[in-house]
C-alpha cells in the first residue's frame, strides 16, 4: 500500500489514535491525514460511527451490498478519507491490550465520545498518559472531561447543540419563532477546528519541553467562545443581542431579496457608505430617497429600504444581479443551492472536491480542505477505508504483533478485518464525478 | 513560563475573518501585532460599543478580538525603514487583500514568512475580486438556502454572530500552524489561502454536493424541525424554545411515557408509534402531543426532568441564558478582561482547558499603543 507521507507532507510520521463518531473528532482526524499524518480510525462492530449507518439508498436492497453497507455510506469520506481503519474490540480485555499498545505508537489520542465512556473504556488521560506520557491527548466531549460539572452525564446529540451554545435562537426573524440552523451542526465544526489548533500547539510544546498535555475541549464551550461580543454587551451594556434575521448589526441595507424568478434569492450586503452608494447609482432611482441619505437614516428606515430593494431586485434574475452586483463593488450572490454549486464554476474549477482511491468502490468523492498550502496540497491516501480495511497493515507495521499472534487475536475476536474484501462496486453516480471534478473520467487509475 | 507559540512574531493586517484566529495565537503565546491605520482597524468601527459610546478605543468586538495583541501604527511612506523592518522580522502575516491590492505589496517579505490570506472567494478563480460578507459567504455555501422556514426567506445560521469570518479565521490560523511544522523541516515559508466561500461548503458536507449525487434529493427549507422522525427539532415551552432530539427506539420509550404521564394521552403509548417514519407521517399530531407537554414547563425545567428520564433534550439558549448558565459557572469557564476605561468585564475563557497552563488573558492595546516599541 502507498504510504502518502513524503517530504511535501507537514504532517508527514505523525500517529493519530483516533476515537471518533460522527462529524467533531472525525473531521479534525480527516484535516490531519490531509496533511500527511497516519490517523488510525478505531472501530468496533459493537458500536459502529453513525456516518457508516447513512446514506446509499441505492444499495440498501441488493442483499449482497448489503453486507458491506457500511462501507458505502457517501458520508463516510467527507469525514473519514485519508484514514486507517483499524477493528479492535475495546470492550474486550485482550483488544483493549491490543489499543494501548497501538496508543503507545502514537502522538496523538482524539476522541469525541462522551466522556463518561472514555473512562468506562479504560482509556481516559490518566490510564493514556502510563502507557505513553509524551502523548497529545484531544478529547471534545459535548460538555468537558469533569464528572463534577452539572452536565456532564447531559444528552447532547448533534441537533441539540447548536440550541444550547445559542445560535439557534440567534438565527431567523426577530417576529418567527427560533428557525435554528437545522441542516449543519456549527458546533461540530467549530469544536474540530478547535481541536485542530489545539493539536498543533501540542506538537510546539512537546517539542519545546519534551512533554505531552490532556486538551480536554467541551463543545458548549468552544463554540460559545465564538459568542464573547455579545455576552460582553449583555454585561457592559445590559443589552441582549437576538434573531434579526439577515440584517447587519453594522448598518443598512443587508438581506436576502428576491429576484424576478419563484425561490431564487440574492443576498446583498451593502451596510457601509461605499457600497451603498454603488449600489444606489446600480439601482437608480429605485433607491433614492430623502429616506436613505444617511448611514442613520439607512438604518431607521431599513424596513422601507429592504422594501425598496426588494422592489428592484424582483426585476432581475437572480444571477445576473448578482454579477452586475459585484462588478459594481457591491458583496452579492445568489443563495445557491446544491445545484447551483454544482454548476459553479469557480467552485467546479478549484480542485476543491477530491475523488481518491476506495477499495470497496473504485474510487470516491468527498469536499475537500479549505486550507490551501502552497507547498503542500492537502492529499490523502485513499478517499475512505473499509470497516477494519487496514487492521493487519496497521497492527503489524506500527506495533510488533507478529502474523501467529495476529490470528490468534482475530479468532479471539479482540480485533477484526475488512468482511468480503473482494467485493467491490462502482457507484451508480461514479460517471458523474467528472461533473464535481472536471477531468476525473479521465482518471480511473488514480495511483 | 513557556506557552506553544512564545517567541513567535505575527503581523494581523485582517478585519473579523482573521481575528479570531491571531487573538488564539496571542492566547497560546505569540506575539501579534496589528498593524493599524491612522484612523484604526476597520474592526474598531464595528458596534456595539462600551457605554454605546462609538469611540475607536469602545468597539467590543476589538475588546474582544483584539486580546492579547500589540497596536502599530507606522505611516508606510515616512516610517518606511522601520515598517520594513518590522515587516521581514515576522514569522507570519496575515492579510485580507489579494496580494496586489496588500499594503505590503511594495515591501519585501522574508522568503521564511508565512503568508496567510483570508478572502471573500480565495486568490484565484473567477470570483478572486467578488467581496462578501457573513451572509453573502453562507449564500456561496448553499447553507444560507435550507436554513429557515420554507415560506419565509432564507435566513442566516447563527444571525449577526459572524460565524463563517471566525471559522475562516479557525481555518487560517491551523494553515500557519501546519505551515510552520512545515518550515521546520525546510526552513521556509508559504502562501496559505483560504477562501470563506470553501469554508462555509466544508462546514457543511453531511448536506453538500456528495449527499445530492447521492440521492438526487433537492435540499429545501425544513423549519425548525426535521422529518427524521417526531418529536425533532424546536418547541415552545413557558420561557421560550426546547431542542428534542427523539431517533433512537429507547429515547421515544421515555418520551411517550413523560408525554402520557403528564398529559393523560393513552394513545401516545400504542405500538404504531414506535416506528419513526409513523411518527414522521403523522407529525402535525406529534408535534401537538408534544406542545401539550412542553408549553406548560420552562426551558430548564424540561432540561432537568426530561435528561433525567434519559431524553436529549436541551434548552433554546438565549445568550442571556448563556450569561446565567448554571455548568458554565461551575466549570470556570468565565474570566475578566480590562476594558479601555479601566473598568473590567466578564468574557468568555479559554476555548479549551490544557494541563499545560497555555492560555494567556489581556486586554486588547489602545490605538497605536506599541508603536514606539516598533520605531527605529
Amino acid at each position: 500500500m502507498e504510504n502518502s507521507s513524503d517530504a511535501s507532507s507537514p504532517l508527514a510520521g505523525l500517529r493519530v489514535f483516533e476515537l471518533g463518531i460522527a462529524i467533531a473528532a472525525p473531521n479534525c482526524g480527516q484535516k490531519l491525514a490531509s496533511y500527511g499524518a497516519d490517523v488510525f480510525k478505531v472501530e468496533s462492530l459493537g458500536n459502529l460511527d453513525v456516518v457508516r449507518l447513512l446514506g446509499s439508498a441505492w444499495a440498501k436492497d441488493d442483499p449482497e451490498m448489503s453486507r458491506i453497507l457500511s462501507d458505502t455510506s457517501p458520508y463516510l469520506p467527507e469525514m473519514n478519507a485519508g484514514k486507517y481503519s483499524v477493528g479492535i474490540d475495546l470492550k474486550n480485555e485482550e483488544g483493549l491490550k491490543v489499543a494501548l499498545r497501538l496508543l503507545a505508537q502514537c502522538d496523538v489520542f482524539l476522541s469525541n465520545i462522551s466522556a463518561a465512556a472514555v473512562v468506562r473504556l479504560g482509556l481516559d488521560y490518566e490510564a493514556v498518559k502510563q502507557i505513553n506520557p509524551n502523548i497529545i491527548y484531544t478529547q471534545l466531549p459535548g460538555f468537558g472531561s469533569d464528572p463534577e460539572l452539572p452536565y456532564y452525564h447531559s444528552l447532547a446529540w448533534g441537533p441539540n447543540q447548536s440550541p444550547l451554545v445559542g445560535l439557534d435562537s440567534l438565527t431567523g426573524f426577530a417576529e418567527d419563532p427560533p428557525a435554528g440552523v437545522a441542516t449543519t451542526a456549527p458546533p461540530d465544526y467549530m469544536s474540530s477546528l478547535h481541536a485542530l489548533v489545539a493539536i498543533l500547539a501540542g506538537l510546539e510544546h512537546r517539542d519545546k519541553t519534551g512533554r505531552g498535555v490532556h486538551v480536554d475541549l467541551s463543545q458548549f464551550e468552544a463554540t460559545i467562545s465564538l459568542l464573547g461580543p455579545f455576552l460582553l454587551d449583555l454585561d457592559v451594556n445590559g443589552r441582549e443581542q437576538t434573531r434579526i434575521g439577515n440584517a447587519s448589526i453594522w448598518g443598512a441595507p443587508q438581506g436576502v431579496y428576491p429576484s424576478c424568478e419563484p425561490e431564487r434569492w440574492i443576498a446583498i450586503t451593502a451596510d457601509d457608505a461605499d457600497s451603498w452608494q454603488a449600489l444606489q447609482e446600480l439601482a437608480s432611482p429605485w433607491l433614492d430617497s430623502d429616506l436613505f441619505l444617511s448611514e442613520r437614516d439607512r438604518v431607521e428606515n431599513a424596513q422601507t429600504l429592504d422594501q425598496a430593494l426588494s422592489d428592484w431586485t424582483s426585476k432581475f434574475s437572480s444571477d445576473d444581479l448578482a454579477a452586475r452586483l459585484q462588478s459594481a463593488g457591491v458583496a452579492a450572490h445568489i443563495v445557491a443551492t446544491n445545484e447551483d454549486i454544482l454548476n459553479d464554476n469557480h467552485v467546479v474549477n478549484s480542485d476543491f472536491y477530491k475523488v481518491a482511491p476506495s477499495t470497496r468502490l473504485g474510487r470516491d468523492l468527498f469536499t475537500g480542505s479549505a486550507i490551501r498550502l502552497s507547498e503542500a496540497p492537502s492529499r490523502v491516501r485513499n478517499a475512505a477505508p473499509s470497516l477494519g480495511e487496514d487492521t493487519r497493515e496497521v497492527l503489524t507495521k506500527f506495533v510488533d504483533i507478529g502474523p501467529e499472534e495476529f490470528e490468534e487475536l482475530l479468532a479471539a475476536e479482540s480485533i477484526f478485518e475488512m468482511a468480503e474484501p473482494d467485493l467491490t462496486f462502482k457507484r451508480p453516480w461514479d460517471d458523474w464525478i467528472h461533473i464535481l471534478i472536471p477531468g476525473s473520467e479521465d482518471a480511473r487509475d488514480l495511483t | 513560563m513557556t506557552q506553544p507559540y512564545s517567541g513567535l512574531r505575527i503581523l494581523d493586517l485582517t478585519g473579523i475573518a482573521g481575528a479570531y484566529g491571531t487573538r488564539l495565537f496571542a492566547s497560546l503565546g505569540a506575539e501579534v501585532i496589528k498593524l493599524e491605520a491612522t484612523g484604526g482597524s476597520p474592526v474598531r468601527q464595528l458596534a456595539p460599543f462600551l457605554e454605546n459610546a462609538p469611540d475607536r478605543e469602545r468597539s467590543l468586538w476589538w475588546t474582544y478580538l483584539a486580546m492579547g495583541t500589540k497596536s502599530v501604527v507606522l505611516d508606510p511612506i515616512s516610517q518606511r525603514d522601520s515598517l520594513q523592518t518590522l515587516i521581514e522580522s515576522c514569522d507570519v502575516i496575515f492579510d485580507d487583500q489579494l496580494p496586489e491590492a496588500s499594503k505590503l505589496s511594495e515591501f519585501s517579505i522574508s522568503p521564511k514568512t508565512i503568508r496567510v490570506s483570508v478572502t471573500p472567494f480565495g486568490l484565484s478563480g473567477s470570483k478572486r475580486s467578488w467581496k462578501s460578507s457573513d451572509l453573502v459567504a453562507w449564500a456561496a455555501s448553499g447553507v444560507l438556502y435550507t436554513t429557515g422556514f420554507l415560506d419565509r426567506p432564507p435566513v442566516a445560521p447563527g444571525g449577526p454572530s459572524q460565524l463563517i469570518l471566525h471559522a475562516t479565521a479557525l481555518n487560517a490560523i491551523a494553515g500557519a500552524q501546519i505551515a510552520l511544522r512545515m518550515r521546520k523541516q525546510t526552513g521556509l515559508g508559504q502562501n496559505v489561502d483560504i477562501s470563506m466561500q470553501e469554508v462555509g461548503l466544508s462546514l457543511a458536507p453531511e448536506t453538500g454536493l456528495p449527499m445530492l449525487l447521492d440521492d438526487r434529493v433537492h435540499r429545501a427549507r425544513t423549519g425548525n424541525r426535521r422529518d427524521l422522525g417526531r418529536p425533532f427539532g424546536l418547541y415552545p415551552c413557558s420561557d421560550g424554545y426546547v431542542s428534542i432530539v427523539v431517533l433512537m427506539p429507547m429515547h421515544w420509550e421515555a418520551m411517550a411515557k413523560w408525554i402520557h404521564e403528564e398529559t393523560d394521552n393513552d394513545t401516545i403509548l400504542e405500538d404504531v408509534f414506535r416506528d419513526p417514519s409513523v411518527r414522521t407521517e403523522t407529525k402535525d399530531l406529534l408535534d401537538t402531543w408534544t406542545e401539550e407537554l412542553t408549553i406548560n414547563k420552562s426551558r430548564l425545567e424540561l432540561f432537568e426532568e426530561g435528561q433525567s428520564r434519559g431524553i436529549p433534550i436541551t434548552p433554546v439558549n438565549t445568550i442571556s441564558a448563556l450569561a446565567n448558565d448554571r455548568h458554565l459557572a461551575a466549570s470556570g469557564y468565565w474570566e475578566t478582561v480590562e476594558l479601555p476605561t479601566g473598568a473590567s468585564a466578564r468574557i468568555p475563557g479559554a476555548p479549551f482547558r490544557t494541563n499545560q497552563n497555555w492560555w494567556i488573558t489581556a486586554r486588547s492595546p489602545f490605538l497605536g499603543e506599541h508603536t514606539n516599541e516598533f520605531i527605529q
